[in-house]
Protein backbone atom coordinates (compact mmCIF):
# COMPACT_ATOMS: atom_id res chain seq x y z
CA UNK A 1 0.00 0.00 0.00
CA UNK A 2 1.31 3.84 -0.68
CA UNK A 3 0.25 6.72 0.24
CA UNK A 4 0.75 10.78 -0.13
CA UNK A 5 3.14 13.13 1.85
CA UNK A 6 2.22 16.76 1.85
CA UNK A 7 5.02 19.46 2.24
CA UNK A 8 3.06 21.78 4.62
CA UNK A 9 6.62 24.29 4.74
CA UNK A 10 9.15 23.32 2.55
CA UNK A 11 11.97 26.11 3.64
CA UNK A 12 14.90 24.86 1.95
CA UNK A 13 14.44 21.20 1.18
CA UNK A 14 15.37 18.41 -1.43
CA UNK A 15 14.51 14.71 -2.38
CA UNK A 16 17.71 13.76 -2.65
CA UNK A 17 20.06 10.14 -2.35
CA UNK A 18 23.34 9.76 -1.75
CA UNK A 19 24.85 10.96 -5.24
CA UNK A 20 24.82 10.73 -8.78
CA UNK A 21 28.26 8.55 -8.78
CA UNK A 22 28.16 8.00 -12.65
CA UNK A 23 27.94 11.76 -13.16
CA UNK A 24 31.58 12.85 -13.18
CA UNK A 25 32.37 11.02 -16.16
CA UNK A 26 29.70 13.15 -17.75
CA UNK A 27 30.71 15.91 -16.92
CA UNK A 28 28.42 16.15 -13.81
CA UNK A 29 28.99 16.73 -9.81
CA UNK A 30 28.13 13.79 -7.78
CA UNK A 31 25.70 16.16 -5.35
CA UNK A 32 23.46 13.88 -3.34
CA UNK A 33 23.20 14.58 0.75
CA UNK A 34 26.30 16.52 1.58
CA UNK A 35 26.32 15.12 5.38
CA UNK A 36 26.65 11.53 3.99
CA UNK A 37 26.36 9.52 7.32
CA UNK A 38 23.71 10.44 8.72
CA UNK A 39 21.43 10.08 5.20
CA UNK A 40 22.84 6.52 5.61
CA UNK A 41 21.60 6.22 8.75
CA UNK A 42 18.42 7.68 8.32
CA UNK A 43 17.44 5.26 5.63
CA UNK A 44 18.78 2.68 7.77
CA UNK A 45 16.86 3.44 10.98
CA UNK A 46 13.73 3.60 8.60
CA UNK A 47 14.81 0.31 7.54
CA UNK A 48 15.57 1.74 4.23
CA UNK A 49 18.84 1.04 1.73
CA UNK A 50 21.75 3.19 2.37
CA UNK A 51 21.08 5.08 -1.17
CA UNK A 52 16.93 5.20 -1.10
CA UNK A 53 15.36 9.04 -1.72
CA UNK A 54 14.79 11.28 1.19
CA UNK A 55 14.53 14.72 2.39
CA UNK A 56 17.75 16.94 3.26
CA UNK A 57 16.18 19.66 4.95
CA UNK A 58 18.60 23.09 5.32
CA UNK A 59 18.59 25.23 7.68
CA UNK A 60 14.86 26.34 7.89
CA UNK A 61 11.91 25.13 9.77
CA UNK A 62 10.24 21.88 7.71
CA UNK A 63 6.63 20.47 7.83
CA UNK A 64 5.08 17.90 5.81
CA UNK A 65 2.04 16.00 6.58
CA UNK A 66 0.39 12.13 5.06
CA UNK A 67 -1.97 10.04 4.43
CA UNK A 68 -1.53 7.51 5.31
CA UNK A 69 0.62 5.57 8.21
CA UNK A 70 4.61 6.27 8.02
CA UNK A 71 7.28 4.82 9.90
CA UNK A 72 10.25 7.67 9.52
CA UNK A 73 13.83 8.76 11.28
CA UNK A 74 15.60 11.81 11.17
CA UNK A 75 18.79 12.00 11.58
CA UNK A 76 21.55 15.41 10.92
CA UNK A 77 21.55 18.85 13.04
CA UNK A 78 19.74 18.64 16.39
CA UNK A 79 16.19 19.83 15.32
CA UNK A 80 13.02 20.23 17.90
CA UNK A 81 11.04 17.43 15.94
CA UNK A 82 7.48 17.11 16.72
CA UNK A 83 4.99 14.37 15.24
CA UNK A 84 1.60 15.52 16.02
CA UNK A 85 2.58 17.60 18.64
CA UNK A 86 4.28 14.81 20.66
CA UNK A 87 8.24 15.83 20.93
CA UNK A 88 10.11 12.70 19.32
CA UNK A 89 13.84 11.82 19.58
CA UNK A 90 15.65 11.89 16.33
CA UNK A 91 18.27 9.43 15.41
CA UNK A 92 15.83 6.45 16.25
CA UNK A 93 12.40 5.13 14.09
CA UNK A 94 9.37 7.28 15.22
CA UNK A 95 5.75 6.28 13.88
CA UNK A 96 3.29 8.53 12.48
CA UNK A 97 -0.04 8.20 12.16
CA UNK A 98 -2.35 9.36 8.97
CA UNK A 99 -3.04 13.15 9.63
CA UNK A 100 -0.37 13.99 11.90
CA UNK A 101 2.03 16.81 11.06
CA UNK A 102 5.85 16.57 11.06
CA UNK A 103 7.86 19.57 11.77
CA UNK A 104 11.50 20.22 12.15
CA UNK A 105 11.99 23.52 13.78
CA UNK A 106 14.91 24.98 15.62
CA UNK A 107 18.03 24.24 13.56
CA UNK A 108 20.05 26.12 15.91
CA UNK A 109 23.62 24.17 15.39
CA UNK A 110 24.19 22.40 12.26
CA UNK A 111 22.74 22.91 9.09
CA UNK A 112 21.26 19.73 7.47
CA UNK A 113 19.00 17.07 8.87
CA UNK A 114 17.68 14.23 6.95
CA UNK A 115 14.32 12.55 6.87
CA UNK A 116 13.68 9.08 5.58
CA UNK A 117 10.50 7.48 4.88
CA UNK A 118 10.17 3.36 5.78
CA UNK A 119 9.77 1.93 2.20
CA UNK A 120 11.34 5.31 0.36
CA UNK A 121 9.93 8.27 -1.33
CA UNK A 122 9.53 8.15 -5.40
CA UNK A 123 11.55 10.51 -7.16
CA UNK A 124 12.65 10.49 -10.98
CA UNK A 125 16.24 9.45 -11.30
CA UNK A 126 18.96 10.85 -14.31
CA UNK A 127 21.91 8.69 -14.35
CA UNK A 128 20.92 6.17 -11.92
CA UNK A 129 20.32 8.95 -8.90
CA UNK A 130 17.58 11.42 -7.65
CA UNK A 131 19.83 13.87 -6.66
CA UNK A 132 18.73 17.73 -7.78
CA UNK A 133 21.49 19.02 -10.17
CA UNK A 134 20.91 22.69 -10.22
CA UNK A 135 23.18 22.97 -13.49
CA UNK A 136 21.39 20.84 -15.92
CA UNK A 137 18.04 22.17 -13.97
CA UNK A 138 17.27 18.50 -12.55
CA UNK A 139 15.30 17.34 -9.45
CA UNK A 140 12.45 17.62 -7.82
CA UNK A 141 12.52 21.45 -6.23
CA UNK A 142 9.90 20.98 -3.06
CA UNK A 143 7.49 23.86 -2.52
CA UNK A 144 4.77 24.53 0.08
CA UNK A 145 2.15 22.05 -1.44
CA UNK A 146 4.18 19.98 -3.01
CA UNK A 147 3.28 16.33 -2.89
CA UNK A 148 5.17 12.96 -2.72
CA UNK A 149 4.52 8.86 -2.98
CA UNK A 150 5.36 7.08 -0.02
CA UNK A 151 5.83 3.77 -1.23
CA UNK A 152 4.71 1.74 2.05
CA UNK A 153 2.69 1.80 5.10
CA UNK A 154 3.23 1.16 8.38
CA UNK A 155 1.14 0.81 10.96
CA UNK A 156 2.03 2.48 14.21
CA UNK A 157 4.30 0.50 16.04
CA UNK A 158 3.43 1.00 19.72
CA UNK A 159 5.52 0.68 23.43
CA UNK A 160 4.11 -1.84 25.53
CA UNK A 161 6.04 -0.45 28.63
CA UNK A 162 5.87 2.82 29.91
CA UNK A 163 9.01 5.12 30.60
CA UNK A 164 11.08 2.81 27.95
CA UNK A 165 12.39 4.22 24.74
CA UNK A 166 10.61 2.82 21.90
CA UNK A 167 13.94 1.69 20.76
CA UNK A 168 17.88 1.20 21.64
CA UNK A 169 19.72 0.81 18.94
CA UNK A 170 22.87 2.33 20.11
CA UNK A 171 24.34 4.40 17.50
CA UNK A 172 26.84 7.09 18.58
CA UNK A 173 25.40 10.20 17.25
CA UNK A 174 27.92 12.47 15.44
CA UNK A 175 28.60 15.70 17.71
CA UNK A 176 28.01 19.15 15.86
CA UNK A 177 30.35 22.45 17.20
CA UNK A 178 30.65 25.88 16.30
CA UNK A 179 34.35 25.11 16.14
CA UNK A 180 34.52 21.82 13.93
CA UNK A 181 38.10 20.32 13.68
CA UNK A 182 38.47 18.93 9.93
CA UNK A 183 41.15 16.45 9.08
CA UNK A 184 42.86 17.11 5.75
CA UNK A 185 45.64 15.06 3.77
CA UNK A 186 48.04 16.22 1.55
CA UNK A 187 46.68 17.55 -2.07
CA UNK A 188 48.46 16.38 -4.98
CA UNK A 189 49.77 19.78 -5.60
CA UNK A 190 50.83 20.92 -2.30
CA UNK A 191 53.94 21.73 -3.59
CA UNK A 192 53.28 24.54 -5.31
CA UNK A 193 52.52 26.41 -2.21
CA UNK A 194 55.80 26.31 -0.83
CA UNK A 195 56.31 27.08 3.19
CA UNK A 196 52.38 28.68 2.60
CA UNK A 197 50.66 25.30 2.96
CA UNK A 198 51.89 25.33 6.49
CA UNK A 199 49.41 27.96 7.39
CA UNK A 200 46.50 25.94 6.90
CA UNK A 201 47.26 24.26 10.05
CA UNK A 202 48.00 26.62 11.79
CA UNK A 203 45.31 29.29 11.97
CA UNK A 204 41.43 29.09 11.83
CA UNK A 205 39.35 29.97 9.19
CA UNK A 206 35.84 31.60 9.47
CA UNK A 207 33.32 29.89 7.64
CA UNK A 208 31.72 32.88 4.94
CA UNK A 209 27.65 33.13 4.29
CA UNK A 210 28.46 32.45 0.40
CA UNK A 211 29.14 28.78 1.23
CA UNK A 212 26.88 26.44 -0.39
CA UNK A 213 26.36 22.92 -1.82
CA UNK A 214 29.32 23.43 -4.34
CA UNK A 215 31.96 24.64 -1.84
CA UNK A 216 32.50 26.43 1.91
CA UNK A 217 34.31 29.53 1.19
CA UNK A 218 36.52 30.29 3.98
CA UNK A 219 38.06 33.50 5.16
CA UNK A 220 41.73 33.51 6.67
CA UNK A 221 45.32 33.13 6.61
CA UNK A 222 45.38 31.99 3.33
CA UNK A 223 48.47 30.57 1.38
CA UNK A 224 49.63 31.34 -1.49
CA UNK A 225 51.12 29.22 -4.89
CA UNK A 226 54.47 29.85 -5.54
CA UNK A 227 53.97 29.96 -9.47
CA UNK A 228 52.10 31.10 -11.91
CA UNK A 229 52.29 28.95 -14.56
CA UNK A 230 49.19 28.20 -16.17
CA UNK A 231 47.24 24.90 -14.98
CA UNK A 232 45.65 22.53 -17.44
CA UNK A 233 41.79 21.41 -16.57
CA UNK A 234 41.69 18.19 -14.39
CA UNK A 235 39.28 16.18 -12.37
CA UNK A 236 39.27 17.64 -8.80
CA UNK A 237 38.31 15.70 -5.82
CA UNK A 238 34.84 16.42 -3.85
CA UNK A 239 36.84 17.94 -0.48
CA UNK A 240 39.84 19.73 -2.69
CA UNK A 241 40.67 22.51 -1.11
CA UNK A 242 41.79 25.37 -3.71
CA UNK A 243 42.94 29.32 -3.20
CA UNK A 244 41.29 30.76 -6.41
CA UNK A 245 41.09 34.28 -5.10
CA UNK A 246 43.32 36.57 -2.55
CA UNK A 247 40.00 36.38 -0.50
CA UNK A 248 39.43 33.04 0.37
CA UNK A 249 39.86 29.54 0.69
CA UNK A 250 37.71 27.42 -1.34
CA UNK A 251 36.53 23.71 -0.21
CA UNK A 252 34.52 22.18 -2.66
CA UNK A 253 31.84 19.86 -1.32
CA UNK A 254 29.63 17.28 -3.79
CA UNK A 255 28.37 19.60 -5.91
CA UNK A 256 31.28 21.06 -7.44
CA UNK A 257 32.27 21.31 -11.03
CA UNK A 258 34.63 18.34 -11.54
CA UNK A 259 36.92 20.33 -13.67
CA UNK A 260 39.41 22.85 -12.61
CA UNK A 261 42.21 24.79 -13.67
CA UNK A 262 43.47 25.46 -9.69
CA UNK A 263 45.64 23.76 -7.95
CA UNK A 264 44.73 21.44 -5.21
CA UNK A 265 46.58 21.98 -1.81
CA UNK A 266 45.10 19.52 0.26
CA UNK A 267 41.62 17.33 0.09
CA UNK A 268 39.44 16.84 3.17
CA UNK A 269 38.65 13.52 4.37
CA UNK A 270 35.16 11.45 4.27
CA UNK A 271 34.48 11.64 7.50
CA UNK A 272 35.15 15.48 7.60
CA UNK A 273 32.99 16.06 4.74
CA UNK A 274 30.11 15.64 6.45
CA UNK A 275 31.03 17.85 9.30
CA UNK A 276 31.40 20.55 7.24
CA UNK A 277 27.95 19.78 5.54
CA UNK A 278 26.59 20.73 9.42
CA UNK A 279 29.32 23.94 9.34
CA UNK A 280 26.89 27.41 9.52
CA UNK A 281 28.33 30.66 8.33
CA UNK A 282 30.35 31.96 11.22
CA UNK A 283 32.01 29.08 12.49
CA UNK A 284 35.50 28.68 13.11
CA UNK A 285 37.08 26.10 11.53
CA UNK A 286 40.25 24.39 11.43
CA UNK A 287 42.35 22.01 9.62
CA UNK A 288 44.43 19.12 10.95
CA UNK A 289 46.96 17.03 8.74
CA UNK A 290 46.09 13.87 8.28
CA UNK A 291 47.27 10.76 6.19
CA UNK A 292 45.26 8.63 3.43
CA UNK A 293 45.49 5.30 5.69
CA UNK A 294 43.78 7.12 8.47
CA UNK A 295 41.16 8.99 6.86
CA UNK A 296 40.33 5.38 5.08
CA UNK A 297 40.44 3.53 8.69
CA UNK A 298 38.07 6.60 10.14
CA UNK A 299 35.64 6.29 6.99
CA UNK A 300 35.76 2.35 7.79
CA UNK A 301 34.72 2.45 11.10
CA UNK A 302 32.18 4.78 10.75
CA UNK A 303 30.61 2.97 8.03
CA UNK A 304 31.02 -0.75 10.20
CA UNK A 305 29.14 1.39 12.90
CA UNK A 306 26.44 1.72 10.51
CA UNK A 307 26.68 -2.19 9.60
CA UNK A 308 25.83 -2.59 13.02
CA UNK A 309 22.88 -0.70 13.01
CA UNK A 310 21.74 -2.46 10.16
CA UNK A 311 21.93 -5.70 12.37
CA UNK A 312 20.17 -4.44 15.17
CA UNK A 313 17.31 -2.57 12.76
CA UNK A 314 16.40 -5.69 10.86
CA UNK A 315 16.31 -7.78 13.87
CA UNK A 316 13.99 -5.13 15.54
CA UNK A 317 12.15 -5.11 12.60
CA UNK A 318 12.04 -8.32 12.03
CA UNK A 319 10.52 -9.02 15.30
CA UNK A 320 7.54 -6.21 15.09
CA UNK A 321 7.01 -7.41 11.33
CA UNK A 322 7.68 -3.82 9.91
CA UNK A 323 8.86 -4.84 5.97
CA UNK A 324 10.02 -8.31 5.25
CA UNK A 325 11.97 -10.34 7.98
CA UNK A 326 15.39 -9.71 7.62
CA UNK A 327 17.25 -12.41 5.17
CA UNK A 328 20.50 -13.07 4.33
CA UNK A 329 19.69 -12.22 0.60
CA UNK A 330 19.34 -8.33 1.69
CA UNK A 331 22.32 -8.02 3.58
CA UNK A 332 25.50 -5.75 1.92
CA UNK A 333 27.67 -8.09 -0.53
CA UNK A 334 30.81 -8.59 1.73
CA UNK A 335 32.81 -6.21 1.22
CA UNK A 336 35.82 -4.15 2.41
CA UNK A 337 37.21 -5.16 5.86
CA UNK B 1 52.54 2.17 -31.32
CA UNK B 2 55.38 3.26 -29.08
CA UNK B 3 57.83 1.08 -27.68
CA UNK B 4 57.19 1.69 -24.49
CA UNK B 5 54.82 2.07 -22.36
CA UNK B 6 53.89 5.55 -21.62
CA UNK B 7 55.17 6.79 -18.00
CA UNK B 8 52.49 7.76 -15.89
CA UNK B 9 52.54 9.31 -12.26
CA UNK B 10 49.56 8.00 -9.41
CA UNK B 11 49.21 10.94 -7.11
CA UNK B 12 47.26 10.73 -4.03
CA UNK B 13 43.60 12.74 -4.01
CA UNK B 14 42.30 11.98 -0.48
CA UNK B 15 40.68 8.84 0.73
CA UNK B 16 38.40 8.76 -2.19
CA UNK B 17 40.37 9.50 -5.37
CA UNK B 18 43.67 9.23 -7.31
CA UNK B 19 45.05 11.36 -10.12
CA UNK B 20 46.97 9.68 -12.48
CA UNK B 21 48.88 11.77 -14.62
CA UNK B 22 50.80 10.72 -17.95
CA UNK B 23 54.04 12.47 -17.78
CA UNK B 24 55.49 11.38 -21.75
CA UNK B 25 56.94 14.76 -23.76
CA UNK B 26 54.27 14.18 -26.12
CA UNK B 27 50.82 15.82 -25.47
CA UNK B 28 48.65 13.56 -27.80
CA UNK B 29 50.35 10.70 -26.30
CA UNK B 30 49.30 11.69 -22.17
CA UNK B 31 45.86 12.38 -23.92
CA UNK B 32 45.33 9.06 -25.61
CA UNK B 33 46.68 7.21 -22.52
CA UNK B 34 44.44 8.99 -19.95
CA UNK B 35 41.38 8.27 -22.29
CA UNK B 36 42.16 4.99 -22.92
CA UNK B 37 42.77 4.35 -18.83
CA UNK B 38 39.47 6.08 -18.15
CA UNK B 39 38.01 3.31 -20.95
CA UNK B 40 39.51 0.69 -19.55
CA UNK B 41 38.39 1.26 -15.89
CA UNK B 42 34.80 1.73 -17.12
CA UNK B 43 34.81 -1.57 -18.94
CA UNK B 44 36.80 -3.45 -16.11
CA UNK B 45 33.82 -2.15 -13.99
CA UNK B 46 35.85 -2.53 -10.62
CA UNK B 47 34.58 -3.23 -7.56
CA UNK B 48 34.11 0.04 -5.27
CA UNK B 49 35.06 2.47 -8.25
CA UNK B 50 32.35 5.34 -9.21
CA UNK B 51 34.19 6.91 -12.37
CA UNK B 52 37.42 8.00 -14.40
CA UNK B 53 36.98 11.88 -15.26
CA UNK B 54 39.81 11.91 -18.05
CA UNK B 55 41.07 15.35 -19.22
CA UNK B 56 44.26 16.79 -21.01
CA UNK B 57 47.28 14.68 -19.52
CA UNK B 58 45.27 13.69 -16.22
CA UNK B 59 42.39 11.21 -15.17
CA UNK B 60 40.88 11.31 -11.54
CA UNK B 61 39.74 7.78 -10.38
CA UNK B 62 36.86 7.93 -8.05
CA UNK B 63 36.27 5.16 -5.27
CA UNK B 64 34.42 4.21 -2.47
CA UNK B 65 37.06 3.89 0.58
CA UNK B 66 34.66 1.10 2.18
CA UNK B 67 35.26 -1.35 -0.81
CA UNK B 68 38.63 -0.66 -1.90
CA UNK B 69 41.58 2.64 -1.32
CA UNK B 70 43.83 4.21 -2.80
CA UNK B 71 46.60 1.41 -3.17
CA UNK B 72 44.64 -0.99 -4.45
CA UNK B 73 43.47 1.39 -7.29
CA UNK B 74 46.92 2.55 -8.12
CA UNK B 75 47.71 -1.13 -8.88
CA UNK B 76 44.47 -1.77 -11.05
CA UNK B 77 46.37 1.34 -12.82
CA UNK B 78 49.85 -0.28 -13.12
CA UNK B 79 47.41 -3.39 -14.68
CA UNK B 80 45.45 -1.29 -17.02
CA UNK B 81 48.24 0.85 -18.18
CA UNK B 82 50.07 -2.50 -18.91
CA UNK B 83 46.81 -4.21 -20.28
CA UNK B 84 46.40 -1.27 -22.70
CA UNK B 85 50.09 -0.93 -23.66
CA UNK B 86 49.89 -4.62 -24.84
CA UNK B 87 46.27 -4.97 -26.36
CA UNK B 88 45.72 -1.32 -27.35
CA UNK B 89 43.20 0.46 -26.52
CA UNK B 90 39.88 0.08 -28.58
CA UNK B 91 39.75 2.55 -31.84
CA UNK B 92 36.59 4.64 -31.94
CA UNK B 93 35.51 6.18 -35.55
CA UNK B 94 35.31 10.04 -34.21
CA UNK B 95 31.74 11.35 -35.15
CA UNK B 96 31.78 14.99 -36.62
CA UNK B 97 29.80 17.77 -35.38
CA UNK B 98 28.75 21.34 -36.60
CA UNK B 99 28.21 24.21 -35.11
CA UNK B 100 26.51 27.18 -36.13
CA UNK B 101 27.42 30.28 -34.44
CA UNK B 102 26.08 34.17 -34.80
CA UNK B 103 29.31 36.49 -33.72
CA UNK B 104 29.46 39.24 -31.57
CA UNK B 105 27.06 41.63 -30.51
CA UNK B 106 24.19 40.45 -27.93
CA UNK B 107 25.91 36.80 -28.74
CA UNK B 108 29.46 37.71 -28.34
CA UNK B 109 29.83 40.36 -25.88
CA UNK B 110 33.88 39.91 -25.58
CA UNK B 111 34.58 39.74 -29.10
CA UNK B 112 35.79 42.76 -29.86
CA UNK B 113 37.42 42.70 -26.90
CA UNK B 114 39.21 39.62 -27.91
CA UNK B 115 39.78 41.17 -31.00
CA UNK B 116 41.28 44.17 -29.35
CA UNK B 117 43.81 41.80 -27.19
CA UNK B 118 44.65 39.80 -29.91
CA UNK B 119 45.77 43.17 -32.49
CA UNK B 120 43.53 41.69 -34.62
CA UNK B 121 40.32 42.58 -36.57
CA UNK B 122 36.93 40.97 -35.60
CA UNK B 123 36.66 39.57 -38.96
CA UNK B 124 39.79 37.53 -38.15
CA UNK B 125 39.14 36.83 -35.10
CA UNK B 126 35.72 34.70 -36.48
CA UNK B 127 37.59 33.29 -39.42
CA UNK B 128 40.53 31.81 -36.97
CA UNK B 129 37.71 30.25 -34.82
CA UNK B 130 36.06 28.97 -37.72
CA UNK B 131 39.01 27.35 -40.26
CA UNK B 132 39.96 23.98 -38.48
CA UNK B 133 37.90 21.13 -36.77
CA UNK B 134 38.61 20.56 -32.89
CA UNK B 135 38.97 17.47 -31.39
CA UNK B 136 36.95 17.18 -28.13
CA UNK B 137 39.75 16.86 -25.61
CA UNK B 138 37.30 16.16 -22.43
CA UNK B 139 34.06 16.94 -20.73
CA UNK B 140 34.10 19.73 -18.62
CA UNK B 141 32.22 21.62 -16.28
CA UNK B 142 29.73 22.67 -16.47
CA UNK B 143 27.48 20.39 -17.46
CA UNK B 144 29.99 18.10 -20.10
CA UNK B 145 31.14 21.00 -21.82
CA UNK B 146 32.65 20.11 -24.97
CA UNK B 147 36.61 21.39 -23.78
CA UNK B 148 38.89 21.90 -27.26
CA UNK B 149 42.22 23.37 -27.67
CA UNK B 150 41.45 26.57 -29.15
CA UNK B 151 42.08 28.75 -31.96
CA UNK B 152 45.45 30.14 -33.67
CA UNK B 153 45.24 33.29 -32.03
CA UNK B 154 48.30 35.01 -31.68
CA UNK B 155 48.26 35.45 -27.67
CA UNK B 156 46.48 34.00 -24.90
CA UNK B 157 43.31 35.21 -23.88
CA UNK B 158 43.22 35.79 -20.67
CA UNK B 159 40.00 35.34 -18.27
CA UNK B 160 37.34 37.72 -17.54
CA UNK B 161 38.55 39.95 -14.25
CA UNK B 162 35.03 40.13 -12.99
CA UNK B 163 33.58 36.55 -13.99
CA UNK B 164 29.61 36.49 -15.68
CA UNK B 165 26.95 35.51 -12.66
CA UNK B 166 25.30 33.84 -15.72
CA UNK B 167 26.53 33.04 -19.28
CA UNK B 168 23.69 31.60 -21.58
CA UNK B 169 23.52 27.92 -22.82
CA UNK B 170 25.00 27.61 -26.29
CA UNK B 171 27.48 30.41 -25.54
CA UNK B 172 30.49 29.77 -27.51
CA UNK B 173 33.82 30.73 -25.38
CA UNK B 174 37.71 31.20 -25.54
CA UNK B 175 40.20 31.54 -23.03
CA UNK B 176 43.42 30.51 -22.79
CA UNK B 177 44.60 28.61 -25.35
CA UNK B 178 41.32 26.83 -25.04
CA UNK B 179 37.47 27.11 -26.63
CA UNK B 180 34.48 25.77 -25.34
CA UNK B 181 30.62 25.63 -25.79
CA UNK B 182 28.09 25.96 -22.41
CA UNK B 183 25.91 22.96 -22.67
CA UNK B 184 23.54 25.08 -19.37
CA UNK B 185 23.33 27.82 -18.01
CA UNK B 186 26.24 28.64 -15.63
CA UNK B 187 28.58 31.07 -14.06
CA UNK B 188 31.68 32.04 -16.22
CA UNK B 189 34.55 33.50 -16.31
CA UNK B 190 35.88 33.25 -20.19
CA UNK B 191 35.58 35.60 -23.42
CA UNK B 192 32.33 34.61 -24.90
CA UNK B 193 32.71 35.69 -28.66
CA UNK B 194 29.41 33.55 -29.62
CA UNK B 195 26.37 31.75 -29.43
CA UNK B 196 24.70 28.96 -31.13
CA UNK B 197 21.09 28.98 -31.37
CA UNK B 198 21.10 24.81 -31.11
CA UNK B 199 20.16 22.53 -28.00
CA UNK B 200 23.29 20.80 -26.50
CA UNK B 201 22.27 19.37 -23.19
CA UNK B 202 19.47 17.38 -23.29
CA UNK B 203 18.55 16.17 -19.38
CA UNK B 204 15.73 13.50 -21.17
CA UNK B 205 18.64 11.76 -23.20
CA UNK B 206 21.50 9.44 -21.56
CA UNK B 207 24.31 10.60 -22.01
CA UNK B 208 23.29 14.04 -21.60
CA UNK B 209 25.49 15.44 -24.24
CA UNK B 210 25.66 14.21 -27.88
CA UNK B 211 29.51 14.05 -28.05
CA UNK B 212 32.24 11.84 -26.56
CA UNK B 213 36.15 13.02 -26.31
CA UNK B 214 37.73 12.36 -29.37
CA UNK B 215 34.86 13.40 -31.28
CA UNK B 216 35.39 16.62 -34.04
CA UNK B 217 33.87 20.42 -33.51
CA UNK B 218 33.65 22.82 -36.30
CA UNK B 219 31.89 26.50 -36.27
CA UNK B 220 30.45 27.95 -38.87
CA UNK B 221 29.41 31.99 -38.70
CA UNK B 222 25.51 32.41 -39.26
CA UNK B 223 24.24 35.69 -39.10
CA UNK B 224 21.63 36.64 -36.37
CA UNK B 225 18.35 36.16 -38.66
CA UNK B 226 19.36 32.77 -38.85
CA UNK B 227 19.39 32.12 -34.91
CA UNK B 228 15.67 31.80 -34.89
CA UNK B 229 15.53 29.47 -38.00
CA UNK B 230 17.87 27.53 -35.58
CA UNK B 231 15.93 27.87 -32.74
CA UNK B 232 15.20 24.63 -30.49
CA UNK B 233 17.05 22.20 -33.20
CA UNK B 234 19.43 19.85 -30.87
CA UNK B 235 23.44 19.21 -31.77
CA UNK B 236 23.62 16.33 -33.66
CA UNK B 237 26.52 14.22 -35.20
CA UNK B 238 26.77 15.43 -39.06
CA UNK B 239 25.71 12.13 -41.15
Amino acid sequence: MSGTLTILQAGHSVVTDLGRFKGPRYGLPVNGALDQFSARAANILAGNKDNDPLLEVTALDFRMRADTDLLIAVTGAPVTLTVGGRECPQWEPVSVLAGETVALRSMNTGLRAYIAVHGALDAPMLLGSCAPDTVVGFGLKLTDGTTLGARETVPPIRQPYFDLPLFRLGLSRPGVSAHPVIDVTDGPDIAEFGDTAELLFKTSYTVSGRSNHIGLRLGGALPERQSRAEVLSRGVPVGAIEVPSREELLVLHRGRGVTAGYPVLGVVTSRSLDVLAQARPGNIIRFRNTTVAEATGRHRAAMRELEALRTSVNTVFGLLGVGAPASWRDLMPASGS
Amino acid sequence: MPDTPTPIEVHESGDAAVRVVATSLDRERNWAAVHALAGWFEMADVDGVHCAVPTYDSVLVEFDPYVTSARQIRAFVLLGMRQLDFAGAPARMPRRFDVPVVYGGEYGPDLQKVADHEGLPVSEIIALHTAKSYIIRCLGAPAGSPMMDGPEFPLPVPRLKDPRLSVPAGAVSVAGRQAVIAPAVAPGGWCVIGQTPLTVLNPDKQPLVPYLPGDLLRFHEITAADFERYAGLELEASK
